[in-house]
Order: structure tokens, then sequence, then C-alpha cells
């Protein structure tokens, strides 16, 4: 579904990814590894546009999406929820989710979209009404995640949405993505600093360290193999 | 049932307010001079805001805009004057140029700057306003730092009864209307898909842009926008009121500053803000240039520090969220 091939990219003169090779299948979940720094939001990023990219092509459903601005990646069913909770404060929670089907197609269908997602976060239901400002960190988790669904995506990006947020509810959000594959269908490409439970969820995984692809296999795979597990995840 | 006009309701307030400063000024002996200074911060304020207030850039090159505007209306009048027989189709013909130069710096601009965020973004801009200046007065363009000075072309054109006319009482009817257009077109932004997009981009730029939304080019929709409404207060409240144009007076930052001052203090982002801020503004600086004159800059600063850190949403933001669902509410937005 998403192919990304000898990707370059950085900001202003930092290069950051280095030649950077990734393939994302349909329907699976894929885990992108690797301490801090190593170029994963980078990477996220570049794809969805949003940093521009120096090198290298990617490819989604077969079509060059290179240079293609991200409004129009949003319009073909890309979808980053970004690192961080990038949520508008001061509006309410259904107003941030109506935000996500700005885009013509996705507002035709936000009746259907808000169904799905509030059968996906039953709570953001009851705090419809409520300023997401003010809301819990794992509420404003749950919205930046549906409105991400609102934009109706094919292929989500999540970046390290488990970030800051308790044990218990790092659990919920690592459920809530397997449900977006299972109920929802979508494909999904995670970032994630929690190597444990993000290779518990998903299919591959790829291993990232100083902007290049280090290892890559099954998760299964990267789990056993003790040489990458010491070497770039430390479990 | 909702009324089909229910969403213009909030026209109203700013409506009646142009209304009784107009019969105030006209029918109180000697207070046009102080409501021609309103109508001037009204209209500043009313079209700053729509870059200002809808995007939250600060931009502190705003005056150049009034500047070209000044600028294409008397190039428009010394340019013409050969052709009399026009009329006050050259002072028509004045605005549009107005428009255009203001349209053509501000995408200038625009494009290379609103690259930029935040404190980056109000850099830029003092660079392009005091650079504008300094290519005017370098270059030797259009006169220099001579400047251009066409009240005998106005009165020629227009015939000297009408033109002083135009300069003593048609001038501020023509920057009331701007600013009453400038209002309209507020809302109708607000109301449109431009306007969701702008509140995104303003909360959360980023995440404006993962929603699909083509920030850019929102924010470059705002700000010709708003600097072509700047171009014609330029081109009504400078060039026509006083037929003269300097570079140093129409690049002066500090009318950036009062705009500013204006929109923070009435509440970005609002519709009535402008005005109400523009109000406050012009008659307490009125009164304090009698009282206490020379000081007025060092309060007002004192005044915007105090509402950015007790109600940064300024007087009309927090009239707003006190008349939510009231029979008011619907009138203030």
């Amino acid at each position: 579904m998403l192919k990304v091939e000898n990707l370059e990219s950085g900001y202003g003169a930092m290069q950051v990814l280095w030649q950077t090779e990734l393939e994302v299948e349909k329907g699976t979940i894929t885990s992108l590894l690797g301490p801090n720094g190593a170029g994963k939001s980078t990477l996220l990023s570049t794809i969805l546009g949003s940093v521009r990219p120096w090198g290298g092509v990617i490819y989604y459903e077969n079509q060059d999406i290179t240079y293609m601005p991200s409004h129009k990646k949003v319009g073909l069913g890309i979808a980053l929820v970004p690192e961080g909770k990038h949520l508008f404060p001061n509006m309410t929670v259904y107003e941030n989710l109506m935000m996500g089907a700005y885009q013509k197609d996705a507002y035709a269908r936000s009746r259907e979209s808000l169904d799905t997602v509030y059968t996906l976060f039953p709570r953001l239901k009851e705090r419809s009404w409520q300023m997401a400002g003010l809301l819990s960190g794992g509420e404003q988790q749950m919205v930046t995640i549906g409105r991400a669904l609102m934009t109706m995506p094919q292929l989500m990006m999540l970046d390290e949405p488990s970030q800051g947020l308790a044990p218990k509810l790092a659990g919920e959000v690592f459920e809530t993505i397997e449900k977006l594959k299972y109920d929802i269908g979508l494909t999904i490409l995670l970032v994630e600093q929690n190597a444990d439970a993000s290779l518990g969820t998903a299919d591959y995984a790829y291993i990232m360290h100083e902007g290049k692809i280090k290892a890559s296999g099954t998760s299964e795979e990267i789990k056993n193999s003790k040489d990458i597990r010491e070497a770039f995840l430390g479990i | 049932m909702k009324n089909r006009l229910s969403p213009y309701y909030p026209l109203l307030p700013v409506f009646v307010a142009y209304f009784a400063l107009f019969l105030v000024g006209r029918n109180v002996e000697g207070t046009w001079q102080l409501v021609a200074t309103l109508l001037f911060y009204c209209a500043l304020g009313q079209a700053f805001n729509i870059f200002l207030g809808m995007t939250g850039y600060v931009d502190f090159g705003y005056v150049a805009f009034l500047g070209v505007g000044t600028y294409g209306m008397a190039i428009a009048i010394t340019g013409l004057a050969n052709f009399p027989q026009l009329g006050l189709g050259i002072v028509a013909i004045g605005f549009v140029l107005a428009i255009i130069m203001a349209t053509l710096l501000s995408t200038a601009v625009g494009a290379v700057a609103l690259r930029l965020r935040g404190a980056y973004f109000a850099i830029a801009t003092i660079g392009v306003n005091e650079g504008f200046r300094f290519l005017i007065e370098g270059a030797n363009l259009w006169n220099g730092s001579s400047g251009m000075i066409f009240t005998a072309q106005l009165n020629e054109i227009l015939g000297r009864d009408l033109a002083s006319r135009v300069m003593t009482l048609w001038a501020d009817i023509l920057v009331l209307f701007i600013g009453a257009l400038a209002a309209v077109v507020t809302l109708l932004y607000m109301k449109s898909k431009i306007g969701y997009a702008l509140t995104a981009l303003r909360e959360d730029e980023d995440a404006a842009k993962v929603m699909g939304i083509n920030v850019t080019k929102y924010k470059i929709t705002a700000f010709i926008t708003s600097a072509s409404f700047a171009g014609t207060v330029g081109a009504a409240a400078w060039a026509l009121k006083t037929p003269y144009v300097f570079p140093p007076e129409v690049f002066e930052i500090h009318y950036t500053i009062e705009a500013i001052i204006i929109v923070m203090l009435g509440g970005a982002g609002t519709l009535l803000g402008p005005l109400v801020g523009a109000l406050i503004y012009g008659v307490s600086k009125y009164y304090l240039s009698i009282f206490l004159p020379g000081v007025q800059l060092f309060i007002f600063a004192l005044v915007i520090i105090f509402v950015i850190v007790t109600f940064p949403e300024g007087v009309v933001g927090v009239i707003k969220r006190k008349t939510r669902n009231t029979a008011i509410g619907q009138y203030i937005i």
C-alpha cells in the first residue's frame, strides 16, 4: 500500500533521513521502532508532506506521491495522528472531530464517520460538548485519533500515541489500534517508543537508527533476534 | 424555526455603531474631527482583524499596505490630471489601483514571509515595511523622499468645491463604508469554510495541516484580503483626506502598533472587537493627549499588558463568553 524508496529529507541544512526504505502492506500494522532522534517522526512527516522530501520516491497504492501537497495526500486517504496531542483546545470535542471532516468527500460522509468514532470511543460522545482543552490526557488522545478517522483514511500513521499516558491508558491505546485494524479495516503505520507493546500488536517491524533503516522483519523475527534487541531496543 | 438571516444578525451592532458615529459627528458641533479619527481606527482595526484576528499571525509591516494604497491613489490622481473630464472616475481608478498595488505587495510578501511562523514572521514583516520605504526613497520611485503633493491636481479634477468637500467629509464617509464592508467580509469568512480553516490554523497549525487543510492557501487569502482593505483605507483616509504622500509618514510603524492595540484590546478574531477596540483606543487617546500629553503610548503599553495578562480574548471576547446562549449572544461574535 505504501512504499518508500531511498527517501531523504531533513530540516534546513541538517539531513535526517538517509536512503530510507520502508513498505507497509495493506491491512497490516507496521511498527517503526528506534531511539529518540532516529528520524521516525521526520519519516512520517515526510510521507505526509509537511516536511519536504529531498530525494527518493514515495508510492501510495502504486501512485507516485512524493511531492504531492499534504492536503491532497489526506484526500487520498493518508492520515497522520501527530505526536503530542495536537488538538484545537478552544473547540468542543464535536467541533474537533468535525474539523477532521474538512474536505468535501469526508464532510459528505461525516455522519457515518462520527458514528464510527463514537462507537470506538463512547466516552467522546458523552463529552462531545466539552472544550477539548479540558479533557484528560487519555481522552485527548481519543480525540486526535477520532479526528484522524474523520478524514476517512485508508492508511493511518500514528506518532507515539501512548506517549505521556499512564500504563493502563497506554494499554488501551494499543487495544484501540488493534480495533482500527480488525474492526475498521485500516492499515497502520505505528511509531512507538514502547517497543514491547508495539511489537505485540504489530505484524511487521522496522528498526530505525540515525536516519537509516537498520533492520526489518515480522515482529516475531525482530522480537526473537537477540542482536537487534540488544543493539537497538534495550529489551 | 431558525431565521435564514440570523447568521447575519451580528452585523447589526456594527452598522448601528457606524451610523451612531456618523450622526454624532454631523450633528454635534466640533466632533467631526474626532469621529473621523475614530472611523479611521475602526476601518484599520476591522481590516487588520481579517489577518491578525483570524490567523493569529502578527504582521508588523501592516502599514506598508496603507502606504502603497496611498501611493495608488496619488499615482491615479497625478497621472490622470490631464483628463479632468473623468472627474470622480479618477478617484474610482485610484481605489482600484490602491487595491491592485496592495494585492501585489501582499502576494509577494505573503508568498515568502508566510512560510515563517510566530516571531520570525513578525520580524520578517518589519523588514518588508522598512525595506519598501527605503526602496521608494533610495530608488527615487514616485519622487522618492520628496513625496508627492497633489492638492492642485485634485482641485483641477473635481473642481475646488467638490475637492474640498471630498477632503473634509467624503473621504471620512468612504472610510466608514470601507470599515463596514470589511466587517461584512469578516462575517462571510467566519461563516464559510475559510473561517473554519483559519480558526483551526490559529489554534494549531500542525493539526490543521494533518486534517487536510491547505493552510498556506487560507493564510494567503486572509493576508491578501486584509491587505487590500488596508490599501483602500490608505487611499481614502490618507490620500483623499490629505492630498500628499511622504514615505516616512505612510510607512510609519506606529500605525501598525496602533492597529495591533485596537485588535487585541477589542478582541482578536471577533467581529465586533476591532470596532470596540477602536472606540476605546481612539477616545482615550484623544482625551489623554489633551490631559496628559506625550504619555499616551506609555499608558497604552500598560493597558495592553494588562489586557493580555487578564483577558487575552479582549473586551468583546469576554462579552461573547458571558452572553453565550442568551438573547444578546446572537448579536455578538
